[in-house]
């Protein structure tokens, strides 16, 4: 299934400019070696995936690839549950296209080992733990954007990842905890 | 002891490394993917529906409607109880409320049925709605009790009488907004058929009720109903009963011979499991000059759908709460063409948010600080039974003076208007919590294998409350073994049934079933140990014997000892169960919220900059899950007061806010440190091991508390929620 | 969403040249677009990735910064040449959406979101913008949050943009492909009988970036909202102050949150230049800058809102 996907999008790079059937994705820039199978690189797995452009890089991620643990609490970037990295970055992953990640190193919670995981369980910043993979990831590309340098900083910074349980001021110590 | 310490939560590890696999995480082969159709309009009915271009549409698999929706076993009653609401979509052309379920579409793939499920073409005929509570005030009523027994009306004395000699009178009307729970996770239904047999990946807060209710509807037994809900993520009484999208899921799975996954939108959230319905409240106090309450006329009106008649916006704290020898409560209803209400956490609070305002503004109109107004009216018994002293129910004292030191609550209280920094004004406000708990019955089974590690199991629920730790806690102790060795199991009804985690009940309920069954098991296996012959234990009288780290001694004779494997690897796997409580129990909760706010004075944008709450939860089994409930709570009433407001268009009958951008739930920056403090003081009876409810309790008093302080910085009384700039200007 | 096809562009021309074609959409950070195709308000047929397009440089030339469509929220806040030059830019983005959403989003698309009306964006309601001549219900409506500037009977949506309110006290111009820099105060149109035009960037034209020529000036971004953090502005205010011994020798006052363009207030501007900054002055200068606010029935309140905010946000700025 997925060679076969692969093989029809090759055909069809070289037609870009042409109309070509929805569905399909095809590199504009096409050079000779246009390769447009979607190929995610999620923590330093590759996967090549059979999905049409319009699947968000969520969805990939839950329903193709079966990677759980990034959640979708609102599909509108209002919540932050789906918050993954891509090259270091934290970013909302129902807001992009898996198709536009291709090349891109993703990371999600099943990548990581990071001291804020033990930091969370200690401060119990969590208790329904559903938004907990957005917070996780969401802090550890706080802290890379730089050392939030106080209790007011990391409210506003996290202020992105929403709890409904209200673990707030549990996910402040937790954070200023490793932020040091 | 391990009950009552911070242990981390022990799902801890699964939930932070994304291995906890909540409803809509299960992998299943052949799994096809349902998207709902909601109907456009709020009133009317449904002249012609077009679904060809959708079922031509790729990978679509079915598409249904009305014509050929799933006929049912059962009709839900007018009265909503275990079921959320009576009306069953796809049944036939009648349009209620907007946000319906008028047509599903199941596709192989989840963009597929999404797509799809935009090309059905529908046209109704529209009849204006009815949407307003204050349009249509004339019009309420007082419904019947229904099996809940939900109490709508209640006197004692002659409050009008008493209310119009009192020398100092207070009135207010107060206003509270529809809300929405909006748990993280949203509503999620996954329905895997395999032949008669069904299993239901649910989100869930009562896998009983989800059990029970959708084999009623299918026709068949509940034993051929498995319902497998290990992780919730939050469910504040959206997922507590049982509503149509989760039946109709399972019904299309049988016709289509496949497992479907519905997983609803955030916006069809706002119209699928209820909503707090919006109130508005006529109440009075009625005092003598020093602040002595001699009367309370309460009266409320909110609303209700078409078909069911409900207010799950219970008041009784204006009759519980304060000794007070008259007082009146009525609470009617408005039929809107709005969804069903339903409970949302916790449903006392926006009645409470009234009454502890009311006693602010009794405070200011006689002079006597909030504090001890509230001691002055404080009631040692059951202010409708005056026959009924609180006793061990009710440490309330202890939660006022915890919390007004916690705050440095002020003796005498500034002026409101008075205090100023940094261009904003400051106030402080505080309030009572008050919050019904109940218990019902919990089954709980552990065995015991050779290894000594015991496996304890019970159809319940950990909606973020903790249950999993506690329950290991509670048991590691009845056994005298380490957390270690115990391993709890729940969220799967093949386990034994157990209580719904609703009305704060689980703690206590699961909690004291789990203590039951421990200690049967230890001493099932101390039995054992004395009358073998192969043990260190063997001959001393059973009652001699108890069990530490592990280990089962002899109390006069420690060095008498065996561990429990030992005895279990002689002996074989142990087993035990046990149900508590024999018959459903209430118990009230109590605590004592304070709140500092700072209100700009250019924009009338209000901030909490400190917030306390001292609760009275009977016994405190995990301090740590036990603070964060209580800081969550208080955040929920941060949220009441300030922010969240379900806004609908008086003329199309929809909701404009059904998102979390519109719907404005506080987030971090929202927040401030919050101090807790627990009596800690067991009350034993609500539950044997003397534990009640927090999750309900700990929402209540902060919003008043909040509103409160914003009347002391400002000098202004806003009696709408929520408290937005706009109403300070 | 209806599925469509995808394109990767690398060069500005090659990006044109895609989208020129009819139901062609750029999209950029992906924030807004898919948000929008998600609730079916739009729906391309050909989606043209132009992230790889080298356009995300943040440049000094000599009396202006230079700042490429693409670059990122985050990374104009963050940049020298910005958070030093325009500290009412680093402001207003800070003060935007979350961490999360200003690593994504970049320039070209925040300039080119699109209201949050919530009638716009349900699309099972009318709306003149999203459905030419539907009707507009925020008008009788729920419209707490609508426009009390520049509305019309068709439309009295917001332009939500905390950017493009700081942006337009600076004077920036926006850089179209093929064009002439076009001022920002011209770049967005008032709804009138067409509400559906809402810039007047033509289908297939890029936003290549924005010039911002330096002004010298404190500056304050005050954004009143609802919430303490991500959420859109009520009522917003970026000023732009320049003064000499207490005189105000240059002063620029734009505002989000009480229009369907951000809003610049040249009168309240007018009354403030060559005099002296007393409390009296910024009464007088609020006062001004909500003349001719319209409000309708729920929205009355951002008429005193504003006018307390600027004052405040003057205030701050001196
Ligand atoms: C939850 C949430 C909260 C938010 N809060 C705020 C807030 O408080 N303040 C605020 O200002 N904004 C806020 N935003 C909006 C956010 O700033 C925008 O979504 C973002 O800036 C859009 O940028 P983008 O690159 O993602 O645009 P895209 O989604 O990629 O594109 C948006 C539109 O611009 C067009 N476009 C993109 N690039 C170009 C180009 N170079 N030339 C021409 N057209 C182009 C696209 O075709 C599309 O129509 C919020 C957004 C979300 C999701």
């Amino acid at each position: 299934m997925v060679d076969e996907g692969i093989s029809r999008r090759r055909v069809l790079a070289g037609t870009a400019a042409a109309g070509v059937a929805a569905g399909m994705t095809v590199n504009a820039s096409a050079t000779a070696s246009a390769s447009t199978g979607v190929e995610l690189t999620v923590n330093g797995e590759k996967h090549v995936l059979d999905v049409e452009p319009r699947v968000t890089l969520l969805d990939a991620l839950r329903e193709q690839i079966g990677l759980t643990g990034t959640k979708k609490g609102c599909d509108r970037g209002e919540c932050g549950a789906c918050t993954v990295l891509v090259d270091g970055r934290r970013i909302k992953s129902c807001l992009t296209l898996a198709v536009m990640r291709e090349g891109a190193e993703i990371t999600t919670i099943e990548g990581v080992r990071h001291p804020l995981q033990e930091a969370f369980i200690r401060h119990d910043a969590f208790q329904c733990g559903f938004c907990t993979p957005g917070q996780i990831m969401s802090a550890i590309g706080l802290l890379a954007e730089g050392e939030p340098g106080s209790d007011a900083q990391v409210r506003e910074q996290m202020s992105g990842n929403l709890c409904r349980c209200g673990a707030y001021p549990n996910i402040v110590r937790a954070i200023r905890e490793v932020s040091g | 002891m391990i009950i009552g310490k911070p242990l981390d939560r022990v799902d801890g590890p699964a939930k932070v490394t994304g291995a906890a696999k909540y409803a809509a995480d299960q992998h299943i082969p052949g799994l096809t993917h349902a998207v709902l159709v909601t109907s456009a309009i709020a009133r009317g009915k449904i002249i012609r529906i077009d679904t060809g271009q959708a079922a031509r549409s790729p990978g679509v698999l079915s598409v249904i409607t009305h014509h050929n929706g799933p006929r049912f076993a059962y009709q839900p009653p007018k009265h909503p109880w275990i079921y959320g609401q009576t009306h069953v979509p796809l049944q036939n052309d009648v349009i209620y409320h907007s946000g319906q379920i008028v047509a599903v579409v199941i596709a192989d793939t989840l963009e597929r049925a999404r797509y799809a499920a935009t090309l059905i073409q529908i046209d109704y005929a529209v009849e204006t709605p009815e949407i307003s509570v204050e349009a249509n005030l004339d019009k309420a009523f007082i419904p019947e009790r229904g099996p809940f027994n939900l109490r709508y009306e209640y006197r004692r004395g002659d409050a009008h009488g008493a209310l119009a000699t009192a020398p100092v009178r207070v009135s207010g009307r107060y206003r509270t907004s529809m809300q929405h729970h909006n748990p993280m996770e949203p509503t999620a239904t996954t329905a895997v058929w395999d032949g008669d047999h069904l299993t239901l990946y649910e989100t869930t807060q009562a896998l009983a009720f989800t059990r029970q209710k959708t084999a009623e509807m299918l026709g068949v037994d509940q034993k051929q109903v498995r319902v497998v809900s290990p992780y919730l993520g939050g469910g504040f009484g959206a997922k507590g009963y049982v509503w149509p999208h989760t039946f109709i899921t399972a019904a299309i799975a049988r016709s289509l011979g496949r497992p479907v996954k519905l997983v609803l939108t955030r916006a069809q959230s706002y119209t699928m499991h209820g909503h707090r319905a919006e109130t508005v409240q006529e109440l009075s106090v009625g005092a003598t000059r020093d602040g002595t309450i001699t009367a309370f006329v309460h009266s409320a009106v909110s609303q209700t759908s078409m078909l069911n008649e409900v207010s799950w916006e219970e008041m009784d704290a204006t009759t519980q709460l304060y000794a007070c020898p008259n007082a009146e409560l009525t609470r009617r209803v408005v039929r809107l063409n709005l969804g069903t209400p339903t409970p949302m956490r916790a449903p006392l609070s926006v009645g409470g948010y009234a009454l502890e305002s009311i006693m602010d503004e009794l405070s200011h109109a006689t002079g006597v600080n909030p504090l001890e107004l509230r001691l002055r009216n404080y009631s040692t018994h059951n202010p409708e039974n005056p026959s009924q002293p609180w006793g061990t129910g009710k440490f309330l004292r202890d939660c006022y003076e915890l919390g007004a030191k916690l705050f440095d609550w002020p003796h005498r209280l500034p002026r409101p208007r008075s205090t100023r920094r940094d261009g904003g004004w400051i106030g402080v406000g505080m309030a009572t919590a008050f919050h019904p708990t109940y218990v019902s019955a919990a089954t709980v089974s552990i065995r015991m294998d050779a290894d000594g590690k015991a496996l304890v199991r019970s159809a319940t629920q950990d909606i973020g409350t903790g249950t999993y730790t506690i329950v290991t806690q509670t048991v590691a102790d009845a056994l005298g073994v380490p957390a270690k060795s115990v391993r709890f199991e729940l969220g799967d009804t093949n386990f034994a049934p157990s209580a719904p985690s609703i009305g704060s009940r689980t703690a206590a309920s699961v909690g004291t079933a789990a203590h039951h069954a421990g200690s049967a098991l230890k001493d099932k296996v101390i039995a054992i140990a004395v009358a073998d012959h192969r043990s260190p234990l063997y001959g001393i009288p059973a009652a001699q014997v108890t069990a530490a780290d592990g280990q089962l001694f002899h109390r006069l004779d420690p060095r008498r000892r065996e561990t429990y494997a030992d005895v279990l690897r002689r002996h074989g796997p142990v087993d035990s169960e046990a149900v508590w409580p024999a018959a459903p129990g209430i118990s009230r909760s109590y605590g004592a919220v304070f709140a500092e706010v700072t209100v700009d004075d250019a924009t009338g944008e209000v901030r909490v900059t400190r917030l306390v709450g001292a609760f009275d939860i009977g016994r405190v089994l995990n301090a740590k899950t036990a603070r964060s409930q209580a800081i969550g709570g208080m955040i929920w009433g941060l949220g009441t007061a300030l922010t969240e407001h379900t806004i609908v268009d008086e003329h199309l009958g929809r909701i404009l806010t059904a998102n979390l951008s519109g719907y404005l739930v506080p987030v971090e920056a929202d927040v401030p440190d919050v101090d807790i403090a627990f009596v800690d003081k067991a009350d034993p009876a609500a539950s044997d091991i003397g534990a009640k409810g927090v999750g309900e309790l700990a929402s209540n008093g902060a919003t008043a508390a909040i509103a409160n302080a914003v009347c002391h910085a400002t000098g202004r009384r806003v009696r709408d929620l929520p408290i937005t700039p706009d109403k300070l200007l | 969403m209806k599925d469509f096809q995808y394109a990767r562009a690398t060069s500005v021309t090659e990006a044109v040249r895609l989208a020129r074609r009819p139901g062609a959409a750029f999209v950029a950070g992906g924030t807004e677009l898919l948000n929008l195709m998600k609730d079916s308000v739009q729906a391309p047929d050909l989606v043209v990735d132009v992230n790889p397009v080298p356009l995300a440089e943040i440049t000094q030339h000599a009396d202006m910064v230079r700042i490429g469509a693409l670059a990122r929220m985050t990374d104009v806040a963050r940049h020298p040449l910005v958070r030093d030059g325009f500290p009412l830019v680093s402001q207003a983005l800070m003060a935007s959406a979350s961490g999360q959403v200003r690593n994504m989003a970049s320039i070209g698309g925040n300039l080119m979101q699109r209201t949050r009306c919530w009638y716009f964006r349900d699309a099972a309601m009318p709306c003149n913008t999203r459905s030419p001549g539907s009707g507009c219900p925020a008008v009788n409506g729920e419209n707490r949050w609508h426009a009390v500037f520049g509305g019309s009977d068709s439309c009295i949506k917001v332009h939500p943009s905390d950017l493009a309110v700081a942006l337009t006290a600076l004077d920036a111009r926006v850089l179209i492909d093929g064009r002439p820099p076009v001022p920002i105060r011209d770049f967005y149109v008032l709804p009138g009988a067409t509400p559906q035009v809402e810039t007047v960037l033509r289908h297939g034209e890029m936003i290549t970036g924005v010039e911002i020529p330096r002004a010298a000036g404190t500056s304050r971004y005050v954004k009143v909202r609802d919430r303490a953090s991500f959420e859109f502005a009520l009522v917003s205010v970026a000023v732009l102050l320049h003064t000499r011994h207490g005189v105000v020798q240059d002063v620029r006052l734009a505002f989000g949150g009480v229009a369907p363009k951000p809003w610049r207030s040249v009168d309240a501007e007018d009354v403030l230049r060559g005099r002296r900054l007393t409390d009296r002055l910024l009464d007088e200068a609020a006062e001004v800058a909500v003349r001719g606010a319209s409000a309708r029935r729920h929205n009355g309140f951002k008429i005193e809102l504003l006018k307390r905010t600027v004052r405040a946000a003057l205030d701050g700025a001196r």
